[in-house]
């Protein structure tokens, strides 16, 4: 079998090179929308990913974890009673209002109160234990770096949070929160700040002695009734609810959808052209094929092959362009958040480009007709 | 010669109709066309031979009249099976080449051979023959682009005649082609008919060729004016490379 669609396609590269660049771009702008808006939610969901713990505890019916309320302490006896639960450690939320300098105005923050010993576990895996122990000073913060510049401060410089004056002894990375900014104190720390405030809690965070029950375990830690003060999630289900709750309450998720329908058409449109001209190109060819006693169905396979490799080919251009801009995305701290399910859906919308634009180009074929080469 | 006839045609009509001019191209034509000797349809440009090529090879369906190819009536055919019979037994060879600019001769002559389901091996079995049938073996391994016109043509000879067919059609196969280079296309048309007994039908407005048919229909306005049979045309000094 003579391969003449990798053959033309080999041969004539010039001329199918726009389609596999509009399957590569297309490929990327799918990938790296998807990769900022789950980065950008996911980043609500900070508090939760950045933890060690397994088990959350927060009030009944919480949609996002910025929206947690107060619970009862006596919660956090309850889960020491479990003997799966190795430690619990509350976790404080106060609304701040920060003055940094007077050009930048009040800025809206989140204070984060947690418990500074070495074996904390919330943002365990964003604070190294040195920095966390330095939250042990009375009104000391820690901020990520990206956020300084909205703060107006340096490390060592101060700032007025709530009225009071708080310290910076330091910054990390991956604390970026959504809509405002994440300042991390000691529980004391935040105590003092929560002027007026509920003292008790809003979340409790347990570790468990075996990770993978978390599900098993925080389904038998739950109360259950309706008149329960207090629920149980498993970190993965209180973050899931949390990306879900942003994608739909900022109208994200549809924006998602939309540009993706004007990627998919605009990527069509320019490979199903690109084929379409190379189809023409070889008109006469292709109806010699067919007065020779070739099938319009196997000349049709011939351009959908065509149009398969001009995928595969853009396929894998797209991964390299994608991998170069999210790299470049997450050296500049942007939020970047890449999951298998996402590139899986990527791919699978780029191949469907392809393979619509070869059915478009198909249609040209019905022009290779051999009568009009006998003039 | 009669037992030898490959193509009966019977009261063909067929006009086209642009605008609203309708013009009768070929007029109650019937004809018979024999195996194993070249045919040349002659006469001026416009008359019709290309139409009735089309018509006789199963490419445009006539208006009126019937066509029997090898005892097959061939528009009571379906669309399908009269591609088949194609792919069974026409050949076609046209002005232009036609070549893929991507494959070089073998694969061009391979490619439709391959349509035929025969095992690799005998694929290119038969396209080297083809190939050396042409005088082009040496040229096996080029691309169009490296090979002159006459050069070409003859690949597309070859690419016709590796599927053995019973029936070759050609139309104007020499029009872009250089006096030399046309006579050793005729030629080898001409060798192919003897050889393998295959009926050629070869249309073309060129007068050198009628020395080196067997038998020439002199066309006009969709109309045979003449019907003449040379039993010993000479055959042309045919050079191999
Ligand atoms: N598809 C077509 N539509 C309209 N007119 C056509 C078509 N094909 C051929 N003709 C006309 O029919 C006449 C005969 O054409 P053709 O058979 O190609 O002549 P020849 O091959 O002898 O030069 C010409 O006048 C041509 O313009
Ligand atoms: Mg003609």
């Amino acid at each position: 079998m003579v391969a003449l669609a990798r053959k033309t396609l080999v041969y004539e590269w010039r001329r199918y090179l726009p389609a596999s660049l509009a399957v590569a771009f297309s490929g990327m702008l799918l990938l790296v929308q998807l990769a900022l808006v789950f980065g950008i939610f996911d980043s609500a969901a900070v508090y939760i990913n950045a933890s060690r713990g397994q088990i959350w505890v927060g009030y009944p019916g919480t949609q996002s974890i910025d929206l947690g309320r107060s619970i009862p302490r006596d919660a956090q006896m309850r889960l020491l009673m479990n003997p799966q639960v190795a430690q619990v450690e509350p976790f404080q939320w106060v609304n701040g209002d920060w003055r940094g300098s007077r050009q930048l105005g009040s800025v809206s923050v989140f204070v984060s109160g947690i418990d500074p010993a070495p074996d904390g576990l919330v943002f365990a895996r964003a604070i190294p234990p040195a920095l966390r122990a330095r939250l042990e000073e009375p009104g000391a913060i820690i901020v990520d770096r990206a956020d300084l510049p909205k703060l107006g401060i340096q490390v060592g410089q101060s700032g007025i949070l709530n009225g009071q004056r708080v310290y910076l002894v330091g910054t990390t990375s991956g604390l970026r929160a959504l809509g405002g900014v994440n300042i991390v104190t000691s529980l004391a720390t935040a105590e003092q700040l929560n002027v007026g405030g509920d003292p008790r809690p809003a979340y409790y965070v347990a570790r468990l002695r075996d990770p993978a029950r978390a599900a098993v375990v925080a389904a038998q830690l739950d109360p259950h009734d309706r008149q329960r003060r207090y629920a149980v999630w498993s970190a993965s289900t209180l973050a899931a609810r949390t990306i879900h709750y942003w994608l739909f309450e900022t109208g994200a998720g549809l924006g998602v959808v939309f540009m993706s329908l004007v990627v998919f058409l605009v990527g069509t449109v320019i490979t199903s052209q690109t084929l379409m001209g190379a189809v023409a190109g070889s008109i006469s060819e292709y109806a010699t094929l067919n007065a020779l006693g070739a099938s319009h169905g196997a000349l049709s396979r011939v351009v959908m092959e065509q149009a398969g490799w001009v995928g595969v080919a853009g396929l894998l251009g797209g991964g390299v362009l994608s991998a170069m801009v999210l790299l470049l995305a997450h050296s500049q701290d942007v939020p970047v958040g890449i999951t298998v399910a996402g590139v899986t859906a990527c791919a699978v919308l780029v191949m469907g480009i392809t393979l619509f634009s070869g059915m478009l180009a198909v249609r040209t074929l019905r022009n290779a007709d051999p009568a009009r080469l006998l003039r | 010669m009669v037992e030898h006839v490959a193509i009966r045609g019977r009261g063909i009509g067929k006009s086209f109709t642009v605008g609203k001019v309708s013009t009768r191209v070929i007029d109650e034509l019937s004809v018979d066309v024999a195996s194993g000797e070249l045919t040349l349809l002659s006469g001026p440009s416009g008359c019709g031979k290309s139409t009735l090529l089309a018509i006789l090879s199963g490419l445009e369906r006539p208006d009126a009249g019937s066509v029997e190819a090898l005892g097959e009536q061939v528009w009571l055919l379906d669309r399908k099976a009269l591609q088949r019979f194609r792919l069974h037994h026409i050949g076609f060879v046209f002005q232009g080449f036609n070549l893929f600019p991507a494959l070089n001769s073998v694969e061009q002559v391979e490619l439709p051979l391959s349509y035929l389901g025969l095992g690799a091996e005998e694929t290119r079995r038969r396209a080297w023959a083809a190939l050396d049938e042409v005088g082009l073996a040496h040229r096996r391994h080029m691309r169009p682009a490296e090979l002159s016109g006459g050069e070409k043509q003859r690949v597309a000879i070859a690419r016709a005649l590796a599927k053995r067919p019973q029936l070759l059609f050609a139309d104007e196969p020499t029009s872009a082609l250089d006096s030399v280079s046309g006579q050793t296309v005729i030629d080898i048309l001409h060798r192919a008919a003897r050889v393998h007994g295959t009926m050629v039908l070869c249309a073309s407005h060129d007068p050198r060729l009628i020395a080196h048919a067997d038998r020439v229909l002199r066309m006009e306005d969709g109309r045979v004016l003449a019907d003449e049979h040379h039993p010993h045309p000479p055959m042309g000094a045919h050079t191999t490379s």
